[in-house]
């Protein structure tokens, strides 16, 4: 009976060490974990970068917004410019679409907006106040709000393709 | 596509460093840095906000400055970064659920480990028969008698 009862204990013991590893190694320790999905989305009033002007985010409570946090020293937001750019001009009368330039100098960005033109509204987040009430982790990163102003998702890769865009945005077009 | 990925990784840019928030005074700036020592940098892996020379941090700090300025607890200030991150934020997480068990595991494995060592130095020896005894095997007293002969 003693005997039953160690070897019970000891599988115990180690399916527990088995379970523990299993879920503190399984995850991903570089991966950021998505906290504000669900969340209503920080509100922000910032000076425009593409005319003159600010953006407050509370003015479009009741439209999807679409937030794309990226700079000008990110290789991957320029891949994705163009699908975001078509994004605008697909989705524009559907959803507000807004660029936040994140760590960069108001410099850089305007000469490269100069360069490439700005297709949607961009702001300057000059501290990056807005970044870190958002929890981001890097950039590019692309913030989908609802119309009740919940952020429903956020999508971390560089988009390469409409199709991307499409699949990430429908959930808050409905 | 592992074209796209190198040359994304290669060609990956900096952010331009910037300074942070002037200091408060020197009393509640060491409130600013101890809680920022116990903050984890969004945009770096394994290093606080207070350590950390990226502009992320930076700006993290500045938070931590400005819910300091406003009179918010150090528990207040963990509770803003937890909830935007999780314990991921913090650089040391709580000791509860997951992480409690990552602590306690390799505890429960030397004390495995040492209950096994002293039940098995505790296990009776056998004894030894005597030669000099009559086996119960009428197989084994004949072997015997054959070799005495």
């Amino acid at each position: 009976m003693k005997r039953v009862v160690a070897v019970i204990a000891a599988l115990s013991i180690v399916g527990f060490v088995i379970y523990v590893m299993a879920a503190g190694f399984g995850s991903d320790p570089h991966e950021v974990p998505f906290m504000m999905k669900g969340k209503p989305a920080p509100n922000f009033i910032i000076k425009r970068l593409d005319k003159e002007g600010q953006i407050n985010l509370a003015d479009y409570k009741g439209k999807p917004v679409v937030l794309n946090f990226w700079a000008t020293w990110c290789v991957p937001c320029k891949v994705e410019q163009p699908v975001l750019d078509w994004a605008a001009q697909t989705y524009g009368d559907q959803a507000v679409f807004i660029g936040i330039v994140f760590e960069d100098t108001e410099q850089n960005t305007r000469s490269f907006l100069q360069q490439t033109g700005a297709v949607y509204a961009q702001v300057f987040d000059p501290k990056s106040t807005v970044a870190v009430d958002y929890a981001v982790s890097g950039v590019p990163e692309t913030y989908f709000i609802n119309r009740q102003g919940i952020i429903v998702k956020k999508y971390i890769y560089p988009f390469q393709s409409p199709d991307q865009f499409t699949e990430q945005i429908k959930e808050i077009l409905e | 596509m592992i074209a796209l990925v190198l040359s994304l990784v290669l060609t990956q840019g900096y952010a331009p460093l910037r300074q942070g928030q002037d200091p408060l005074d020197s009393v509640r700036e060491q409130r600013v840095q101890a809680v920022g020592k116990k903050l984890r940098c969004a945009v770096c892996q394994g290093v606080s906000i207070a350590d950390s020379p990226a502009s992320m941090a930076r700006a993290q700090l500045d938070k931590v400055r400005e819910l300091v300025a406003e009179g918010k607890s150090d528990q207040e200030i963990y509770d803003y970064f937890v909830e935007r991150y999780g314990e991921w934020a913090l650089m040391e997480p709580k000791k509860s659920g997951i992480t409690l068990g990552l602590w306690l595991a390799p505890v429960l494995l030397l004390v495995l480990g040492v209950l096994l060592i002293i039940s098995s130095t505790k296990k009776p020896v056998a004894p030894v028969v005597a030669a000099t005894e009559a086996p119960a095997d009428d197989y084994l007293a004949k072997v015997r008698a054959d070799l005495e002969k």
